[in-house]
């Protein structure tokens, strides 16, 4: 038996055990915080008097079957470099491939995974990560500390182009590319800071942070944040051409548009529990749902990646199907560029929210199944969620604001999204009547899917979906921070941005919450977007798929199901 | 005979090099525009411009289009954006995916197409061909997705009989076939046996017929042996034309049953903007029209011997 040295614990921790007695913090609150400095899940369930809860993630001690295929009926994406990955599906595919340091669980809590342990300095501005002992690459490889300080440079190498960037903005430096823009504004380059990651040895790696942040190990289970190998590049930076990884399953057969097949690996091979299941197979159904719904009618799959709200009555008729409802902080966001015209009028955006009944559009178009948004990209089951006041709708106001605003008669826009999610067209309909009382008249721009994501941070007034995010920060990182890739709003406001950053340096939970509400009230005030609700998300599987729960943000990890 | 072959040939070159110019007009006449879509959006101007200057789209137009229609002849399509693949990768499998599921249709199709033609042309007005005609008018009227989403229904959720998709994950299986053959022979049986019964009572009313009645010859005689090799000259022009119709017409089953078929696969090029999958696409979609045409001519040509001394097709005037 190995010994290891008991690590300490966190300076903050007895505070927030102190609060969490006094009732001043609720456990969820708890269990988060303290997990995120470091101390284990299973430990923290019991400072807070509870039984660790399933977490849909590896659970391999309960007893199941081994073998069998698990079909599931899910689009098949190109999977060329996970650094990039821009879409839940392509990771799904890689992740029982690839593997994560950390793991956030549907409790929201995050474990360790190829991250053993790990310590953060009391001013969070120091992040200490032990790596996992005996976890083998797929080609008999030992992971190591290269391979982590390796993943960190791509990810933050501007080249790249991963949203990690954003992600990571505190381990990042901004340099003048010497470049112009249109309007002579230097071009602003973002990469990584000279240090800020650190092989200390062969299983240790430290990050240096220019400023303080608490959910670095929930950032880190952000989906494109696999940790590839450290010759990933040197292998032609294609993960599906060459798919080594560490995960449990390895890449059988891959063609776009078609399958995905993964078989397991050796156990002896593989460094956590076996997993039960022999082989994975990603079916690839197309887009129209009535496929996937028919493919689980007929028992061809034993699972669907997700149900659309509109398919739930005809599932509901199938008895050898159970649906799954999770509750997330999955949403589409009417978001304006308030660097074009006409939204860098603040008016504008006002009156644009102003049309907005959000209880009303939730019921519309997504069966009343989620929660109403409050425009700040923050949802009420996220931690760091800090209450405002109640929003409602005002068309009086919102032709007021126009009026002054220089549209005494109202306005023309022109709305884009895409077609592929049916409760998005369904929504922005139901919208554009919303609209039309204020003077608004919105025009619809449906295009495919696919066309939509060639110019989502392109067109001046576009609906774009986002996915679930354990917290609200770590969205508002990656989409509102000045000059992050997927700020598709073109937002730039130092003072949300400091607001930003007390938020995600704070650790006393009260005082987080002062902040956030800041945050929240600059992004709510500013205008950036519509934002309708929070919707609940479904999967289905059939009744012999045992050990799967859905994970809010829809990953697959799929070492502790079996098929009954 | 020849010299009709010939003729047939050249119009069927001259008819790809039109269509190969319209194509490379449409999609390669803008290469800055050919870069963005093979490189995606959020290509640098300066990657962009490298990329047009290694695959040579600095070069003149007229230069570009040769070398592109070489490329095309050799069957070079160049590489898919959406599949990440050469394009022949992909195209020969699914074009060979859609002439399982033509197959299938036309093995049932055209006997039964050509069966209910007959017999509702021979006597025309009678109790029977009435029934066949209101059967083939609603058949016909009957889209493909709605016949798609009825037979769905019955046979996948109601009755549980068969598979509800045809993506053949495990190998051919032909149970994944019926859903999708059902509805397409649904789709065109009512077209196809409507001209054959049009066709069938043209001939029942010429001299000819009458003559060989008036002979006293079997009626099986007459009619097999007279009446049918003339109507189904008709029948067979249409039919060849189907085919046609099968290959890109058949988007819309393909998409429903999730069928990995090259009207699927040409939604999908279409919907990604995928180039090179496109102008692959098409001129393999104009090759098979152009092709059945010229083989519904010699087909025309067989079956209507004294064309063959004329050495016209189709027109069948004196």
């Amino acid at each position: 038996m190995r010994w290891h040295r008991p690590r300490a614990l966190h300076p903050a921790v007895p505070a927030l055990q102190a609060q969490l007695h006094a009732g001043q913090l609720d456990r969820r609150a708890f269990l988060r915080t303290i997990t995120l400095l470091g101390v284990r899940a299973s430990v923290a369930y019991a400072m807070a008097g509870l039984l660790p809860t399933r977490t849909g993630m590896a659970q391999a001690q309960s007893k199941g079957n081994m073998g069998g295929n698990l079909r599931c009926s899910m689009r098949v994406k190109p999977m060329p470099d996970p650094a990039i990955f821009d879409w839940g599906e392509k990771s799904n595919q890689a992740r029982h491939i690839l593997e994560y340091l950390t793991i956030t669980g549907r409790d929201n809590i995050t474990r360790p995974y190829l991250a053993e342990s790990w310590e953060v300095s009391a001013d969070l501005k120091v992040w200490t990560f032990k790596l996992r002992q005996g976890v083998r690459w797929s080609n008999g490889d030992i992971l190591n500390a290269d391979d982590v300080v390796y993943n960190f440079t791509r990810w933050l190498d501007p080249r790249i182009g991963s949203s990690n960037l954003g992600l990571f903005d505190a381990m990042v430096s901004t340099s003048d590319t010497g470049r112009k823009e249109k309007d002579g504004q230097p071009i602003l380059s973002k990469s990584l800071t000279t240090g800020a990651v650190e092989k200390i040895d062969e299983a240790t790696v430290r990050l240096h942070l220019n400023r303080p942040v608490l959910a670095i190990p929930e950032n880190l289970y952000h989906y494109p944040c696999a940790i590839v190998h450290r010759r990933f590049d040197d292998m032609g930076a294609d993960f599906s051409k060459h798919p080594i990884g560490t995960g449990a399953y390895r890449l059988q057969t891959f063609v776009v548009g078609e399958k995905c097949v993964l078989t397991k690996r050796p156990a002896s091979e593989y460094w956590g529990p076996e997993a039960y299941l022999e082989s994975i197979t990603y079916v690839d159904h197309g887009d129209d749902p009535a496929a996937h719904l028919a493919a689980l009618a007929s028992r061809q799959v034993d699972m669907v990646h997700e149900v659309g709200v509109e398919s739930l009555p005809t599932i509901a008729r199938l008895p050898h199907v159970v649906v799954q409802e999770v509750i997330t902080s999955q949403t589409g966001v009417a978001r304006m560029q308030v660097t074009q015209k006409p939204f860098d009028d603040l008016r504008v955006r006002q009156a644009v929210q102003l049309c907005v009944d959000q209880r009303r559009l939730l019921d519309l178009a997504h069966r009343g199944k989620g929660e109403p948004a409050e425009h700040h990209h923050v949802a009420a089951s996220q931690p760091d969620y800090a209450p405002l006041p109640p929003l409602r709708q005002d068309h009086a106001r919102a032709r007021q604001l126009l009026a002054e605003a220089g549209y005494p008669n109202g306005l023309t826009l022109s709305l884009a999204l895409g077609a592929a999610d049916t409760w998005h067209v369904t929504l922005v309909q139901a919208f554009k009547e919303m609209c039309a009382p204020a003077g608004i008249t919105l025009q619809l721009n449906v295009m495919p899917g696919p066309s939509y994501w060639e110019v989502w941070d392109k067109v001046p007034f576009g609906f774009t979906g986002w996915t679930h995010r354990p917290l609200g920060v770590m969205t508002l990182e990656l989409g509102y921070r000045s000059g992050v890739p997927w700020n598709e709003s073109k937002y730039a406001n130092p003072a949300f941005d400091h607001a930003l950053d007390l938020a995600a340096a704070t650790l006393d939970v009260q005082e987080r919450r002062k902040h956030m509400a800041s945050v929240q009230r600059i992004l709510q005030h500013d205008a950036v977007i519509a934002q309708p609700f929070w919707r609940s998300i479904f999967s289905a599987t059939t009744r012999q798929v045992q050990g799967y729960a859905t994970h809010p943000s829809l990953y697959h990890h799929f070492n502790g199901v079996w098929l009954g | 005979m020849l010299r009709f072959l010939g003729k047939r040939l050249v119009a069927m070159l001259v008819t790809m090099l039109a269509v190969s110019a319209l194509v490379f007009l449409v999609l390669e006449v803008s290469p800055g525009s050919v870069a963005t879509k093979v490189l995606g959006p959020y290509s640098s101007p300066e990657q962009r411009q490298l990329w047009l200057q290694q695959h040579g789209y600095t070069a003149p137009l007229a230069l570009r289009y040769v070398r592109w229609l070489d490329r095309m002849w050799r069957g070079d399509f160049g590489e898919s954006t959406r599949f990440k693949t050469p394009v022949h990768a992909v195209l020969w499998p699914r074009l060979a995916n859609t002439a399982l599921l033509g197959l299938s249709t036309f093995t049932i199709l055209v006997p039964l197409a050509l069966t209910l033609g007959v017999l509702a042309g021979m006597r025309a007005g009678s109790g029977l061909d009435r029934l066949i005609s209101l059967g083939s008018i609603l058949t016909t009227s009957t889209p493909e997705f709605a016949s798609a989403v009825l037979l769905s229904t019955l046979f996948v959720f109601r009755l549980a009989w068969l598979p509800g998709t045809s993506s053949m994950t495990d190998g051919f299986a032909w149970q994944e076939l019926v859903l999708p053959t059902a509805v397409l022979v649904l789709a065109d049986t009512g077209y196809v046996t409507r001209m054959t019964r049009a066709s069938m009572v043209e001939v029942m009313h010429t001299a000819y017929i009458r003559t060989a009645v008036l002979k006293g010859l079997p009626w099986p005689v007459v009619l097999l042996k007279h009446a049918l090799r003339n109507a189904l000259i008709t029948p067979f022009t249409v039919v060849m034309l189907q085919i046609n119709w099968l290959l890109s017409g058949v988007i819309v089953v393909e998409f429903f049953f999730a069928y990995k078929g090259f009207g699927a696969l040409l939604l999908e090029a279409s919907l990604n903007q995928d180039i090179y999958l496109i102008e692959a696409c098409t001129l393999v979609a104009v090759a098979v029209a152009v092709g059945t045409q010229t083989l519904a001519d010699l087909g025309h040509l067989y079956l209507q011997p004294r064309l063959r001394t004329t050495g016209q097709s189709g027109s069948g005037a004196p």
